[in-house]
């Protein structure tokens, strides 16, 4: 049996903000077709450890492999940053992230803000990016809204189109830092849904969320942060429905 | 019509003169400006500290002293140095700072100034999320900058360089005194010659408040380009 591909590996990534180490060596093994959810209570380091991964934090220590490519690190006074922007740059394009606060360009129009990056990063042919833009923007149901400003849409339709967005790039990896935090909750429910047609097809996924449920559906893996070290990790029927850890089980509990 | 007595021409040259300055000076003090902006919001101490200097000395001299010591001393400066090139290594050049470009550099020395604190505050303005999503998927810092930091930054600074470029405008007025021949040189002139003010400084007046007009309706069209997708969302949203 062939081994599947790992499009990102994260091997004991540390990071500290001052004196606090946020960040306590934290490993992640992505195949392709997992979807990974990082669970844990609000300074658990999650996200931190979310935007480590496409270097939107420089991690202190641990070592980054996004489609068999080892980013290259260098040591200076202010501490470690990447050897080689342009490799940044080309790695950051293979892994979209999806935003809290979507981030959705406010200056262009929904069908400029997906066709952005494919056109000036990728180098696509913009008459090719616009008909793919519009059939993405079609699956997340937004055609209609190809026109509008992120101003002039909901909470929810900004963010199904900042997946339109990430998925326009075609990317390796997806990374979700809490998309659905910022929602109103009746607007929570169509990004779920468009985000669980994803896993369904076999993006691969790394996701940020406090939507258990959610994460017991689609996970492959499910990992449960805590103060900056991996508590538990494993299947969800594991981590969420036999929590070893009395804190687990306390974050796991339902909210009165 | 009314007899200008012969200054008509020299009076639209003179015109001519005011409005090549005004935007050549224009285009250096756009440019300064963004540098200092930068250089105001580095980290680096040695360049935060290049761009405060700048902003402060223009701001705390008189334009019409900067503008003297420039182009008295700037010749003076220019020339010793050309000396110390002949001397060194043989290289025999003159520069001549004519009253144009020294009337240029200065405007837009000083204008770099005012235009550097106008973009600062528009930089900052400009969401911290828009750009990291820039840098998230893939945008080098140029094209980061060229798509998305400066387009969402006009909206913020036009409203200042619109002040800024209107009080250049009238700033220019002040070159006559280095001896560079704009229209209130030559109206100044007429005036001296004919003994009729009111015939020659109304029609300068109108000049500079018909360029001030059209600047005017320029940056009004300007302001609602680049405040698409902003306002006037009540209509759509739903």
């Amino acid at each position: 049996m062939a081994a599947t591909p790992i499009p990102l590996e994260a091997k004991g990534i540390k990071k500290r903000f001052g004196d606090h180490e946020v960040l306590k060596g934290i490993s992640l093994q992505a195949h392709k077709g997992d979807v990974i959810t990082l669970i844990g209570a609000s300074g658990s380091g999650k996200s931190t450890f979310l935007r480590c991964m496409n270097l939107l934090e420089q991690p202190d220590e641990g070592e980054l492999i996004v489609h068999n490519e080892t980013i290259n690190f260098r040591e200076t006074k202010h501490g470690r940053e990447p050897a080689d922007w342009k490799q940044v740059e080309r790695i950051r394009a293979k892994l979209s992230m999806v935003f809290q606060n979507f981030n959705l360009w406010s200056h262009m129009t929904l069908l400029e803000n997906v066709i952005e990056a494919p056109v000036h990063v990728l180098g696509k042919p913009r008459k090719q990016a616009i008909d793919e833009a519009r059939a993405l923007l079609d699956r997340v149901g937004l055609l209609d809204r190809a026109d509008y400003f992120p101003t002039q849409m909901s909470g929810g339709q900004q963010q199904r189109g900042a997946i339109a967005r990430a998925l326009a790039m075609d990317p390796e990896v997806m990374l979700f830092d809490e998309p659905t935090s910022a929602l109103d909750p009746e607007l929570v429910g169509d990004v779920l849904q468009v985000m669980r047609g994803l896993a369904d097809e076999g993006r691969t996924m790394i996701l940020v969320t406090h939507e258990i449920a959610f994460a017991r559906d689609v996970s492959s893996q499910v990992i449960y942060l805590h103060q900056g070290v991996v508590e538990e990790s494993g299947t969800p029927a594991d981590v969420l429905d036999n929590p070893r850890s009395e804190r687990l089980r306390q974050f796991l509990a339902p909210k009165h | 019509m009314i007899d200008l007595q012969g200054y008509g021409p020299r009076l639209l040259e003179g015109a001519m003169v005011t409005i090549e300055l005004a935007v050549l000076s224009l285009i250096l003090a756009v440019i300064l400006g963004l540098l200092t902006a930068s250089a105001k919001l580095s980290r680096n101490r040695l360049i935060h500290g290049i761009g405060t200097l700048y902003t402060t000395l223009v701001r705390g001299v008189p334009d019409l002293v900067l503008m003297m010591l420039l182009f008295y001393g700037g010749q003076i400066g220019i020339n010793m140095l050309t000396d110390q090139l002949y001397y060194a290594f043989d290289i025999d050049i003159f520069i001549n700072i004519n009253a144009f470009v020294a009337g240029v550099i200065t405007i837009g020395l000083i204008f770099g100034a005012y235009m550097g604190e106008t973009f600062r505050g528009a930089f900052q303005a400009v969401e911290e999320g828009q750009m990291e999503a820039a840098r998230a998927y893939g945008m080098s810092p140029l094209l980061a900058f060229r798509r998305v930091r400066f387009p969402l930054m006009m909206r913020h600074a036009l409203p200042g360089i619109g002040n800024n470029w209107m009080v250049l405008l009238k700033t220019t007025a002040l070159v006559s005194i280095i001896g560079l021949t704009d229209m209130v040189r030559v109206a100044a002139e007429a005036t001296k010659a004919t003994h009729e003010p009111f015939l020659f400084m109304i029609p300068v007046a109108m000049i500079y408040l018909l360029i001030a007009t059209l600047s005017e309706w320029g940056f009004a069209k300007l302001t609602k380009r680049y405040n698409t997708g902003f306002g006037e969302s009540s209509e759509w949203n739903n």
